[in-house]
């Protein structure tokens, strides 16, 4: 691209982890072929993906993130784009034997085409224009709010929640959540080809479950494949980190999940501090899901 | 149709070790095509279709006392299963050891051959490469299987492919790292099928994918050039990597293919 073309670029932005953005993205995608909608602004890069009308989840890049972020735009443009084609593209920039590689993602191309290219490799010089199109004007109304004045909410090792899911599949198609808060308990149930019950006790296991918020019992039911959905695809650093996943329950049972993503710059000066003491705080992308509960027969839901 | 051999321990070795698990890689059965001075073995010449493969000794560098004789010109060619073949091989040489051949009297050598021979449960006798490792006491067989000698006029295409495929083109560029090329079409498998690749006469190697949704590639600059061979044109640098291939082809100097799937490699290696 020529530097008149950048000028006018709504967003040229340049990112020395393509790894951790790949982490970040890949968690969102719960199968191959996924559309998305990524929404530029002042303050980062947002991608929205959706399923069903059930499920939908967010992936916050922060301008923080990127080791340069230049938005002109007026507004906010979106577009849409493949997220897998998205992922692979973005895949393709990582040279074996390098601890990075940095990139320069600009958007829009001269037919409004997402463009990368490797700006720190003198060769390979790798670069990728992928197609965008104009994003379904739908709105996807999953507006969260909080159940009551008191958040209900718990955070749990990211590792054990996706154990406890990747377990309930056994039961089958549809999953119980309970909170209650005496004892301060999480209850997954599966009543299905079988039944199963994880209970994550806030007392005794502390290390798993890391925080607990809740004033009165909940119950809600949420399907099996969205669940799953929401950590399917946990990057492996998140589950090396050994990262805490906060979820939180709204009002009329929307369940958000959230999970922190590393997208820090790969370094081995400070091997000898406890990783996970040591994060650059303002290198984290932000992963939500949002769940709906399932409404078809009456929620069980005594406060 | 005779052919009768002693592999050499440094032929043994070659094989076993480097270049039979190697070509193994590009597919599991290959011609061997034996000449009067030639082993070559081969991958794809006849059918066209993937990897093609030419692995050529000459016949010192594998066997003594190196005897063929056919009616067509003492040339045989066969399909062999490369996997029973390097199997054999690494049994006979934990058998024999290394280094242990007595030239004089035959023993603990490796003699290879074809023979045919007649099967438990077929009439006809099947055709096989037989490997014989023989000491003061005992001797080890090994039948490896292999298809019918091929006929006269599939040998003679058998050698028109090998000699078309020997004339190198007129500019070749040293290729970049291998693991980081590998690395990188193995990425690109997942984005798309169709694969162009550019090598201009001033030693560039520009790969480039391009689908109704994407467009991605990685451009290889300044490589070693051998044959053909021009200066770096002026204000090249400052172009991006599609336009800086474009320009070159339009020039002439630079020459672009299509491939499916995967890289096609020319693969020449020459015995010593």
């Amino acid at each position: 691209m020529s530097s008149s073309e950048a000028d006018v670029a709504d967003l040229v932005c340049q990112l020395d982890n393509v790894q951790g953005m790949v982490d970040a993205l890949s968690s969102v995608r719960w199968k191959r072929h996924q559309d998305s909608v990524v929404e530029l602004s002042e303050h980062g890069i947002v991608l929205i993906v959706e399923e069903s009308g059930c499920l939908q989840a967010k992936v916050y890049l922060k301008k923080e993130l990127f080791v340069s972020y230049e938005y002109r735009a007026e507004g906010r443009p979106r577009f849409g784009i493949s997220l897998g084609l998205f992922v692979d593209c973005l895949n393709t920039f990582y040279v074996p034997g390098r601890a990075s590689t940095t990139i320069e993602i600009s958007y829009p191309g001269p037919d409004m085409q997402l463009l990368l290219k490797s700006v720190d490799l003198p060769d390979p010089c790798i670069y990728a224009e992928i197609r965008t199109r104009i994003p379904d004007t739908i709105s996807w109304d999953y507006n969260f709010e909080p159940a009551g004045s008191t958040p209900l909410s718990f955070t749990v090792k990211s590792a054990a929640l996706k154990e406890a899911i990747d377990d309930l599949e056994w039961p089958g198609s549809s999953i119980q959540i309970v909170m209650q808060p005496d004892p301060p308990c999480v209850t997954f149930r599966g009543e299905g080809h079988g039944d199963l019950q994880i209970d994550f006790m806030y007392y005794a296991n502390t290390d798993l479950l890391i925080g607990f918020q809740c004033d009165h019992m909940v119950s809600y039911r949420y399907k099996y494949k969205f669940l799953r959905a929401t950590t399917s695809n946990i990057p492996s650093s998140v589950i090396k980190d050994n990262r805490g996943s906060k979820l939180t329950i709204g009002r009329g049972g929307m369940l958000k999940v959230q999970h922190l993503v590393s997208v820090a710059r790969p370094s081995n000066q400070h091997s000898y501090i406890d990783s996970a003491a040591y994060q650059q705080p303002s290198r984290i992308a932000y992963i939500e899901f949002f769940v709906k509960p399932e409404v078809d027969e009456e929620p069980v839901n005594d406060s | 149709m005779k052919f009768k051999a002693f592999l050499t321990d440094d032929g043994i070795t070659l094989l076993e070790k480097r270049f039979v698990p190697a070509l193994d890689k590009m597919g599991r059965i290959c011609h061997l095509y034996l000449t009067k001075d030639h082993a070559f073995f081969l991958h794809n010449l006849l059918n066209g279709d993937g990897v093609q493969s030419i692995a050529q000794f000459r016949k010192e560098s594998l066997f003594q006392d190196y005897r063929i004789s056919s009616q067509n010109d003492d040339r045989i060619a066969f399909a062999i299963d490369l996997g029973l073949l390097h199997r054999a091989l690494r049994s006979s040489v934990s058998i024999s050891g290394q280094g242990q051949g007595d030239v004089t009297t035959g023993y603990n050598r490796l003699q290879v051959k074809l023979a045919k021979k007649l099967t438990p449960n077929s009439q006809q006798p099947t055709p096989f490469l037989t490997f014989e490792s023989k000491g003061y006491k005992s001797a080890v067989i090994q039948d490896v299987p292999i298809s019918k000698p091929l006929s006269r006029a599939d040998v003679m295409e058998l050698q028109s492919a090998l000699d078309m495929a020997q004339d190198l083109p007129q500019t070749l560029v040293q290729g970049p790292d291998l693991l980081q090329l590998q690395s990188f079409v193995d990425r690109l498998k997942h984005v798309g099928d169709l694969l162009n690749i550019t090598v201009t006469q001033y030693g560039d190697l520009h790969l480039q994918l391009t689908n109704t949704l994407v467009t991605l590639g990685a451009e290889f600059r300044k490589l070693p050039v051998v044959g053909v061979q021009v200066q770096v044109p002026a204000g090249n640098e400052n172009m991006s990597a599609q336009s800086r291939t474009k320009s070159a082809i339009e020039r002439g100097e630079a020459l672009s293919v299509a491939n499916s799937k995967s890289l096609k490699v020319q693969l020449a290696i020459n015995g010593t």
